[in-house]
């Protein structure tokens, strides 16, 4: 906390008296591979951001796709399925001429 | 000499009736051509795929009541309640929400029947086929609205030969169409239509194929408007059949095609679709008791943001 406030003046002195701490981060951040870095990872950041959306609006669609197309069928054929099960085990009950008399 | 030539006349005449009746005989086992099937007629050719591809998608809430009085008389009652699009330039749909009661008598005989609809907003819907004679059928649909000029009337003669059949189309605004569909193998038909339109001074051309065996139909369809439609159908099994058709227009420049599937399981109908737009639906009909159907459908089309979901409820069958 000292330390910054005694920076935050030199600051505002202007360029003539600045401190060895800022003078070395001035260089340090003028440098070629400081920026190149900087822009870098801009871009990697707005690629990331661009393919998360994206790739959110493709979960998105495949997801709701699936909602309306699969999720009937599948509960659908587990209902028919139960019923066979169920018209099965009624048959093995009554056995076999009990259901084949009502047809 | 004389008395010899008489037989062997009447041999080689009966070598000459024999020789050619065993090959007869043998492509007769093979393909019947004398005695080939009755084909669909030529509008119905997509039957199979319009079945499974284009079910009646809605969107709000329906309920449909049918009541017989008697074996051959019956009544309906509907009511609709829902947003309606209507049809603009621009491309966001625009809708209005609307509400409706319809109906309808029935009068159904093996040789007559007759469908009468009237809405509330003053549209009425009449149709009547009937039975000329074994072969001959005369069918006719007129509706009438309450605005001029949206008034339609259509008067069809089919003819069901034994391989063939033939129809004439007469409606107002001058239309006159003719059609042909004829047999060529136990599987094969071909077709083909003629249509002249006095009023928009429009005329046209179109031919069909259609192959079908008990696993699988394929259909083709050209017209003169610059229409190109083709469809498939593979029944996987008793239950579930596979659909998928393909339209290209070559004056709008328009290309649509779509895939679906279609189950008929014992309580149920069930039948999805997507397609090239990137709008998927589905539709469900699920049996309820003896007489009463819920339905569920559903449409989504992710480009246009426009999201269609409706229920209803059939009683009375």
């Amino acid at each position: 906390m000292a330390s910054r406030g005694n920076k935050r003046p030199s600051i505002t002195n202007g360029d003539d008296n600045l401190g060895v701490l800022s003078r070395v981060s001035r260089s340090v951040s003028d440098s070629q591979i400081v920026r190149r870095a900087k822009s870098t990872a801009s871009d990697a950041a707005f690629v990331t951001q661009k393919l998360l959306r994206s790739t959110g609006k493709a979960a998105w669609i495949a997801g709701t796709t699936f909602l309306i197309l699969v999720v009937p069928l599948i509960i659908e054929m587990d209902r028919e399925q139960q019923f066979n099960e169920l018209e099965m085990q009624q048959a093995s009950l009554l056995g076999t001429p009990a259901t084949a008399a009502p047809k | 000499m004389a008395g010899l030539a008489p037989p062997t006349a009447a041999t080689a005449a009966a070598a000459a009736t024999a020789l050619p009746v065993p090959p007869k005989k043998i492509e007769d086992e093979k393909v019947d051509y004398l005695n080939l099937p009755c084909p669909i007629p030529y509008e119905e050719i997509h039957r199979e795929a319009f079945m499974s591809l284009k079910p009646e998608l809605f969107e709000g809430m329906r309920f449909d009541f049918t009541k017989g009085l008697n074996q051959k008389f019956s009544l309906s009652h509907s009511v609709f309640m829902g947003p309606i699009e209507i049809p603009n330039q621009s491309t966001e749909t625009v809708k209005i929400p609307t509400a409706t009661y319809e109906f309808g008598a029935n009068y159904i005989d093996p040789k007559l029947m007759l469908f009468g609809r009237i809405l509330t907003d003053g549209r009425l819907n009449a149709r009547v086929k009937c039975d000329l004679s074994d072969n001959l059928t005369l069918k006719a649909n007129a509706q009438l609205t309450n605005e001029p000029h949206m008034s339609h009337g259509m008067v069809n003669f089919d003819y069901k030969g034994r391989d063939f059949r033939t129809q004439f189309q007469l409606g107002n605004g001058a239309l006159f169409g003719a059609s042909y569909i004829q047999s060529v193998s136990p599987n094969l038909s071909l077709g083909g239509e003629v249509f002249w339109a006095g009023q928009h001074r429009k005329s046209g051309i179109g031919y069909a194929a259609r192959y079908n065996t008990d696993k699988m139909v394929a259909t083709g369809q050209v017209a003169s408007t610059g229409m190109v439609a083709l469809s498939y159908v593979q029944k996987v099994s008793e239950k579930v059949s596979l659909a998928s058709d393909f339209t290209y227009n070559y004056m709008s420049r328009d290309v649509i095609s779509s895939l679906g599937y279609d189950y008929i399981l014992r309580q149920c109908r069930l039948r999805g679709k997507i397609d090239s737009n990137g709008c998927v639906a589905a539709f469900l009909e699920e049996r309820l008791n003896m007489g009463v159907n819920f339905i569920l459908s559903a449409e989504i089309d992710h480009r246009k943001k426009d999201y269609k979901f409706g229920f209803g409820l059939t009683v009375g069958e």
